[in-house]
């Protein structure tokens, strides 16, 4: 028994190992597409809806984003988050255009409020133009992790210094939280009180906030000292592990009709004007 | 009134647990080590007692109250904890604000405040560094910080969590002396340590955990004597200790002087 | 030629008044195993850092007298070549992990990476490291979530697979469990049968006794001490610098002049063992 258990995860490792003699694959078309024509896709994606009048064509490009989710294999981890942001986010806008957008056609009045028919279509033109924008975003953020598309870009020139800072910076992200929570247990060791009121753990929490970046720094320090010891300031040419496959004809292809798709969409948009 | 934990538990949200029902008391004035691997649910322990942590079954009392009944600030009025790293504790920009802290946050009058930090500075020995930066400080004097700020606080018992890591001979030596010093005036003072030579010179009660249970709670003899706790706790003996016990001198004996007095003579022969 | 030749060398910190060596003259050799003792303001860490290059460049600072490595002068060296000449171990496990990679395995060939070995070769390094270290069951694990003692040996793993010669190691086990430091010492021990040379701070003195050959003994930012470790761990430099002593070395110097003196002064439990157990037979 012990001796599968042994043989079944060498072979497990010799798997993982192999891997990187290949190019790097995350097992679905969609996510292998190359990092930096997936950006240059979904940002003409983007911005198509904004020269085409009306709530039809963004909400079709939002629906598209979450096809394209779905057939990425990532629909689990989008459309949840992309509701949410719809809520939060799209609710607020549309809310905030529609009260206070004038117009002719009042809806109804509601103390100093008085949303029009033409507030309600604006708020939720803007709403939505929003969302596929921010819809773009989260969708590259689900498709494509930071540290391939920091692999394309070194590929194209970036130098290995600047892609480190871009990827610890999303690292510190983390490693604040974590600080944070350390820090308020400190606090309350210490017999300052973190739980009750806001003004409370507002109290508790305000005078470490500056602290807690300094010792970031630090380790930022202390880290640099360390990324000397592994030569990162060689200037050797760097080589890498992984590799990422080049574009195929076919991205191309696909990066093609999505700048054709802005091109007609602005010029739709010149020619329809009066 | 001690501290005492009965049949205590605590699993984590995604349920591993980390301690599983131990019970022991923390009485007045004592001292006491706590050994045992990393992971075994020795820093899970010490943080139920000042109820960072409560316990997910079982109660643990301090001040005759159940902690589970009670926030962690108001227990740490009781119950001081040490970070076992220094800078996730310290964060003023001068040795004395760092101190003054919470005194200030509980609005002590200042001539209480100024004679706590002066009695705190003075067990720790960091008395030259009021007005330094911590971060321009040595670890080993921000370790010093890190306990002062704590003892500055009328707590009757202190946790040390892993305070002899990275600290030299002198350092250790302030340590006991700061140990014996509380000892003295009622404080209880509870470390955990991986140093056996620190236990063996500063500790006369010594807890070992593994698995999450507690293994042993007694003398550091009874613990050195048993091979098999030792192994179930994946501690070693101090070196002393296992030189008597691998001549077959003894199996409780660990200091030098006890170690010493078993030494059999030269041979006549060679004293000639 | 010396691995290492120091002439009358002192350095202050920027900030600081007070120099952290003071005239420093040392001379360290192939292939050897230097422990540095001494108390925490001694300069143990200053002495690494500058053996290390990390000073002037790291920490600037007042720097007089001579530093050669390998016979080149300190400054004179390209700061990336001395990175590959001299590799080193820090006391803290949280910062020597890159932070950018996700798996251990990845972690480790990012040194190479850097010096540009080729894909294929940088994989059997990284292999060739990871079985000689034990980490097998890691190498797919996300570095930002290992323990202390894993960090560390992932550190050390990610530093000998780019074998370089000569390796500084700043107490590697302060923050570790007895078990994670035997593991670590047994790295270091055998790095140093495969004839690596190399210095190492430490505050566990028994386990120093066993591996270094020579000890180096710092008071505050001076040298006052260096020699085989049979000869510095059992004379007076050791009060004189005020560190602790192995255990069975005091025994016997406890027992020195009765009837109960040991034939010769042991700095490790075998060699006490060894000068007692006869006296059990008889």
């Amino acid at each position: 028994m012990q001796q599968d258990a042994t043989k079944e995860r060498a072979e497990f490792d010799r798997e993982f190992v192999d891997a990187f003699r290949r190019p790097v694959s995350q097992g679905n078309w969609v996510r292998d597409i190359n990092p930096l024509i997936a950006f240059l896709v979904l940002g003409c994606l983007a911005i198509i809806p904004i020269w085409i009048e009306g709530l039809i064509a963004p909400l079709a490009m939002c629906a598209a984003f979450v096809a394209i989710s779905l057939l990425a294999g990532v629909g689990r981890h989008f459309i949840p988050g992309y509701l949410k942001l719809f809520l939060a986010v799209g609710l607020i806008l549309f809310v905030l255009r529609a009260a206070f957008e004038p117009g002719d056609l009042v809806l109804f009045r509601l103390g100093p409020l008085s949303p029009t028919w033409e507030g309600v279509q604006s708020g939720a033109r803007f709403a939505l133009v929003v969302m596929v924008l921010c819809g773009a975003l989260t969708l590259y953020a689900a498709l494509i992790p930071a540290k391939y598309l920091m692999l394309a870009l070194e590929q194209q020139g970036l130098t290995p210094r600047a892609t480190y800072v871009l990827l610890t910076s999303f690292q510190a992200i983390t490693d604040l939280a974590k600080n944070v929570r350390v820090v308020m247990d400190a606090q309350k060791s210490r017999g300052i009180e973190t739980e009750g009121s806001i003004l409370t753990r507002s109290k508790a929490f305000f005078p470490i906030i500056a602290p807690a970046f300094l010792a970031a720094m630090n380790q930022t320090e202390e880290r640099a000292v360390a990324l000397d010891a592994r030569a990162f300031s060689s200037k050797a040419p760097h080589t890498r592990l992984v590799s990422l496959r080049g574009p195929r004809p076919w991205e191309f292809g696909l990066l093609l009709v999505a700048v054709a798709g802005v091109v007609v969409s602005i010029m739709g948009a010149y020619l329809s004007w009066p | 009134m001690p501290i005492t934990f009965s049949h205590v538990s605590f699993a984590y949200p995604n349920g591993s647990l980390a301690v599983d029902g131990i019970s022991l008391a923390v009485n007045a004035g004592e001292r006491l080590a706590i050994v045992g691997q990393n992971g075994a649910g020795k820093t899970t322990t010490v943080k139920l007692m000042n109820g960072l942590l409560k316990p997910t079954s079982g109660t643990v009392m301090v001040d005759g109250v159940a902690t589970a009944d009670r926030s962690t600030a108001s227990i740490a009025e009781t119950v001081g904890y040490v970070f076992q790293n220094p800078d996730d504790q310290i964060f003023a920009s001068t040795v004395r604000a760092e101190m003054e802290y919470m005194p200030r946050y509980r609005k002590w009058d200042d001539a209480k405040r100024d004679q706590r930090v002066a009695r705190a500075a003075r067990l720790t020995g960091i008395e030259g560094y009021f007005d330094g930066n911590p971060n321009d400080l040595p670890l080993v004097i921000r370790k010093f910080v890190a306990i002062a700020a704590i003892l500055v606080g009328e707590c009757k018992y202190i946790v040390l969590d892993e305070p002899t890591a990275g600290l030299d001979r002198p350092g250790q030596r302030r340590l006991i002396g700061m140990i014996d010093q509380l000892e003295a005036e009622g404080i209880s003072v509870v470390t955990i340590t991986h140093d056996m030579r620190f236990v063996a010179q500063a500790f006369t009660r010594v807890i070992a955990m593994a698995n999450c249970r507690i293994v042993a709670d007694g003398t550091c003899s009874s613990l050195f004597s048993s091979d098999e706790l030792l192994r179930q706790a994946s501690i070693r003996r101090p070196e002393l200790a296992q030189l008597a016990k691998d001549l077959g001198l003894s199996d409780t004996a660990y200091g030098l002087n006890d170690v010493a007095a078993l030494i059999p003579e030269m041979p006549r022969a060679s004293q000639r | 030629m010396a691995l290492v030749s120091i002439h009358g060398v002192s350095f202050t910190y920027a900030y600081s008044e007070q120099p952290a060596l003071r005239d420093v003259s040392l001379q360290l050799e192939e292939g050897l195993l230097y422990g540095v003792i001494g108390t925490n303001a001694s300069g143990k860490t200053t002495l690494c850092s500058l053996i290390r290059g990390l000073i002037p460049l790291f920490h600037p600072g007042t720097l007089t007298g001579k530093v050669e490595i390998r016979g080149r002068n300190l400054l004179d060296w390209d700061p990336a070549h001395l990175a590959r000449a001299i590799g080193c171990v820090f006391e803290n496990p949280f910062t020597q992990i890159s932070g950018i990679k996700d798996t251990v395995f990845e972690e480790i060939a990012f040194g190479l990476e850097n010096i540009g070995v080729p894909r294929e070769e940088m994989i059997t390094r990284v292999l060739g490291v990871v079985e000689r270290l034990g980490l097998q069951s890691l190498i797919k694990k996300n570095p930002n979530e290992l323990s202390g003692g894993q960090r560390q040996k992932v550190a050390f793993a990610a530093i000998v697979a780019m074998e370089a010669d000569f390796i500084v190691i700043d107490e590697p086990t302060s923050q570790l469990d007895p078990e994670a430091s035997d593991a670590v010492f047994g790295i270091i021990g055998d790095l140093r049968k495969q004839g690596k040379s190399i210095v190492l701070v430490e505050h566990k003195i028994d386990l120093m006794a066993q591996h270094a050959d020579r000890i180096i003994v710092m008071k505050d930012g001076k040298v006052i001490g260096e020699g085989p470790t049979g000869d510095i761990l059992t004379s007076e430099i050791m009060d004189v610098a005020d560190v602790p002593r192995p255990e069975v070395t005091d025994l016997a110097l406890a027992l020195k002049g009765t009837a109960k003196a040991l034939p010769t002064l042991p700095i490790t439990r075998a060699q006490a063992f060894d000068a007692i157990s006869p006296r059990l037979s008889g």
